[in-house]
């Protein structure tokens, strides 16, 4: 998998930077935007915010064992000198880069379980990612995602917000994938309109369905079609949402950055939006892991904490929280070309004023391995299901397949 | 992923499916099974040499098509002179224009659509490789065995210094093997999820180590390669990375892996067949020693590629709506527009996403990448270079007989899309095309950005 350096990259970024205020206003808002426009105030419901790790990251040099001899023999190269840690306790501490986490936890806002995996890892970034994102193996029908089947729980709001936005460029991960709803990605809101000499009469052929006279029984032009009319009322609707948007929190520059000050603009102009979901590409660092997980890891750690500050200083605090994950960890020894390889266990973290602040979870035993990679404490469906259950407020065992043990990682 | 509605493809018999498709009442050969062929075993063609295909044999056409499995050498050496001027620049991404140009003008479109195929099923991104020359030899060595022998491109591929840069696999010790080839190899190229253990990938992984890049340049380490016994996939040996090679193709799982592909891209997105159904592809693909141009052939000319299975049962990837409507019309355009814009919507040349390359089908479509190929259309047909055979597109078109809004509605539908209009759809469309004000030249460009906008055109 490849790092995000390149140069298209870089430049998308900046300009994404002015882009939610270049965003001309339509004169006619939509009737179905004006209450949250009007500042209202929209929904009070609950917000989860997704941050996906790609990659597979290394979970021992996120949340470091320091003072454990097996991390140092295991990792001559890779280990985090013990003077460097950001420390939390007397065995255990953050990677420098994580000062935003550092400081948030400090502040009751943090809050990370450790060893999360499941049984019979697999070491394919796909099949596992898949797993993470349906909570289903392969040999098993996986048409939807778990927040898909969250998705698919809730009241229809017939031509209300989108009840989910994936932001980026990468393709829609599978997590957010419903039978009923076609979850929008968004790569830059600049970009999420139609332009052109003719946009305004492109834009009533397209909000309404074409019949012809096939649809009927081809499922990819029923799926084109009603993708095509949700795409163009949420382009009104997101667009419009962005204005105005004013904050003292400064964001890193960076794509993460980006997209979470996005997502904090739509949070505030009341979109009743309850899943966002973001990736942060990188984490496979099989050769010269340290610059770039130290790149990936403090940028991930700004990006989140500022969000996090940025929520506060709107008072969205007690609604929003932050839940990162990655595919898997990674392999306890460190490779030949100071690298690591793909791994089973690691941990998962959750950001925000509604959660219970601490480490859940042992340090993990880096002597007792299954193939030399963590053995997992955590399934990671325990995890969703508390998120399920004491955040988003719905009942988890329908959506996860049966019963899992949820964690307390909620205040 | 979604509602998946069976289409037949799970109950068909096998052995119909892929025998060669005789036109009959049901399933005629005329302008529509001749602009589905093209539009699958290319990007399409104009409509006169849809006509003139029509008039020959459907068997013909494709063995034309498959016979032009490399390029002619006066193309050839236009398309590298070209590409040698960006390469003097190192910067991978102009690359992408340098593709997009042998997109626009090959006379081999098959053999281009081929590399395309391979391009991301032996994923690379050039944003990590960061280096043109690299990037582009590897494309030669896609186009050169295309249509070709597939197990001379995985061996060539197995020492391609763009591939094991990408993988991260230019050094490979034997005190510490990379797994990171040898998984991919197997997972990626070769086999698929499921048909090797985890054992198999360190066992395969020893296999290779000592192959390096140094120098840009592939070679062979002895020093660094492990050469006691291997035991890989159920054979043991001092195997080295040839060895490795040579056993992963051996297995029975990779022709059906290979074929299940190729039916993928060629025929439908959704469902995926039995392998049942594969079977006898993977036979053919065996028994003609992995030869590509064999199976190509025969899905092509099969009564299941011809049948409502597979007509306007895929979703036009990014370059077969931009080329394939560029095509149709003979028209060219900015190639470095183009090779952005393809970009921007989800399908960069030289950039695929990872190292699976593009899932293709569904995963082509969101709200984003759908206003986003409106847009590129936008762009296209605002940009002064992008004539039609030379003309503007209103002479093109009277030149073809299209002087009035329902002609150019007809002759549109014709040309790029694979399931006729509906009386309502032309209703709107003719209401479209009414409001816009301007010159004629302006109303047919907004009337065919209207129409390749449509969630219809998007169906291949």
């Amino acid at each position: 998998m490849q790092i995000s350096t390149n140069q298209s990259r870089r430049r998308f970024l900046r300009s994404s930077i002015g882009g939610a205020a270049a965003i001309g206003v339509g004169a006619n808002l939509p009737s179905c935007f004006a209450q949250a426009a009007s500042g209202s105030g929209g929904s009070d419901e609950r917000i989860l915010v997704v941050v996906q790790m790609s990659g597979g990251n290394d979970g021992l040099n996120t949340i470091v064992p320091y003072a454990d001899d097996d991390y140092r023999s295991a990792r001559p190269k890779l280990a985090i000198p013990s003077d460097e840690v950001l420390t939390f306790d007397d065995d255990n501490g953050f990677h420098p880069s994580m000062t935003g986490m550092h400081e948030l936890l400090q502040d009751g806002q943090f809050a990370a379980v450790r060893s999360v995996g499941y049984e019979q890892p697999n070491r394919s970034h796909f099949e596992s990612m898949d797993i993470w994102h349906t909570c289903r193996r392969k040999d098993e029908p996986r048409p939807d995602g778990w927040l898909g089947r969250f998705l698919d729980q809730q009241p229809v709001t017939a031509g209300g917000d989108v009840p989910a936005l994936h932001l980026g460029r990468e393709q829609q991960p599978a997590a957010v994938a419903s039978s009923s709803i076609r979850v929008p990605t968004v790569k830059e809101l600049s970009e999420f309109q139609l332009r052109g000499n003719d946009k305004q009469s492109l834009r009533k052929l397209l909000e309404k369905r074409q019949p012809t006279s096939t649809a009927g029984d081809n499922q990819l032009l029923n799926f084109l079609q009603s993708s095509t009319t949700s795409a163009i009322a949420a382009s009104q609707r997101v667009t419009e949402a962005a204005q105005g948007y004013r904050s003292e929190v400064k964001y890193p520059e960076t794509d993460l950055g980006n997209k979470l000050r996005v997502v904090a603009q739509l949070i505030d102009a009341g979109l009743t939006t309850r899943i966002y979901y973001v990736q942060h590409d990188g984490f496979d660092t099989h050769a010269q892991q340290a610059q770039t997980h130290s790149i990936l890891l403090r940028q991930w750690s700004d990006a989140v904490s500022a969000l996090v500050r940025d929520l506060d200083d709107h008072d969205h605090e007690k609604r929003v929280c932050v839940m990162t994950f990655s595919e898997f960890g990674r392999r306890v020894s460190e490779n030949a070309s100071a690298g690591t390889d793909h791994g089973a266990a690691g941990p998962m973290f959750l950001c925000g004023g509604g959660v219970k602040a601490g480490i859940t979870g042992k340090r993990p035993n880096l002597t007792d391995l299954q193939e030399g990679d963590l053995k997992h404490e955590y399934d990671f469906r325990q995890v969703y299901a508390s998120v399920l259950k004491d955040w988003l407020g719905t009942d988890p065992t329908p959506i996860l397949g049966k019963q899992y043990k949820s964690l307390s990682l909620f205040a | 992923m979604n509602d998946m509605k069976m289409n037949g493809m799970e109950t068909i018999d096998p052995v119909w499916a892929w025998q060669p498709y005789q036109p009959s009442a049901d399933q005629t050969w005329d302008r529509r099974s001749a602009a589905h062929l093209f539009r699958r075993a290319g990007f399409g063609t104009d409509l006169a040499r849809i006509d003139e295909s029509v008039k020959r044999s459907p068997a013909d056409v494709v063995g034309e098509l498959v016979a032009g499995n490399q390029e002619p050498s006066e193309f050839r050496s236009t398309a590298e002179a070209l590409a040698e001027a960006t390469l003097a620049g190192g910067d991978p991404a102009k690359l992408s224009a340098a593709w997009v140009y042998r997109l626009l003008y090959t006379p081999n479109q098959l053999l281009e659509k081929t590399t395309l195929l391979w391009h991301g099923h032996f994923s690379t991104g050039a944003e990590k490789v960061q280096d043109a020359r690299m990037m582009w030899n590897q494309n030669q060595l896609l186009r050169d065995h295309a249509l070709g022998d597939f197990a001379a491109m995985v061996h060539e591929i197995s020492q391609d210094p763009a591939m094991l840069i990408y993988l991260d696999s230019a050094i490979n010790r034997k005190a510490h093997p990379n797994e990171n080839f040898a998984r991919e190899l197997m997972e990626l190229f070769c086999l698929g999820e499921g048909n090797y253990s985890e054992a198999d990938v360190l066992e395969l992984a020893r296999c290779f180590t000592g192959w390096e890049i140094k120098n840009k340049k592939f070679r062979k380490n002895r020093y660094q390669h492990d050469s006691d016994e291997k035991n890989v996939l159920g054979q043991t040996g001092a195997f080295d990375g040839e060895d490795g090679v040579r056993i992963v193709l051996e297995q029975p799982a990779a022709p059906l892996f290979v074929a299940r592909k190729l039916v993928r891209f060629f025929v439908c997105d959704e469902p995926s067949p039995s392998d049942a159904m594969l079977q006898p592809l993977a036979d053919l693909f065996r028994e003609s020693d992995l030869q590509v141009a064999p199976v190509v052939q025969r899905i092509l000319g099969s009564n299941v590629f011809f049948s409502s299975m597979s007509v306007a049962q895929k979703i036009k990837s990014p370059v077969e709506l931009v080329i394939g409507m560029l095509r149709s019309l003979k028209a060219t355009t900015n190639a470095g527009l183009v090779a952005d814009g393809l970009l921007s919507i989800g399908q960069g040349l030289f950039y695929p996403p990872n190292v699976k390359g593009w899932d293709g089908g569904r995963a082509w479509i969101n709200s984003s990448t759908l206003l986003g190929r409106a847009n590129l259309m936008a762009d296209i047909l605002d940009n002064d270079s992008t004539r039609f055979d030379g003309k503007s597109l209103s002479e093109y078109l009277r030149g073809q007989d299209v002087e009035t809004t329902d002609q150019a509605i007809e002759y549109f539908e014709h040309c790029l899309l694979a399931v006729r209009l509906s009386e309502e759809a032309k209703a709107q469309l003719r209401e479209t095309a009414a409001s816009h004000s301007g010159d004629r030249e302006r109303r047919m460009r907004s009337l065919l950005h209207a129409v390749t906008s449509l969630p219809v055109c998007q169906l291949c």
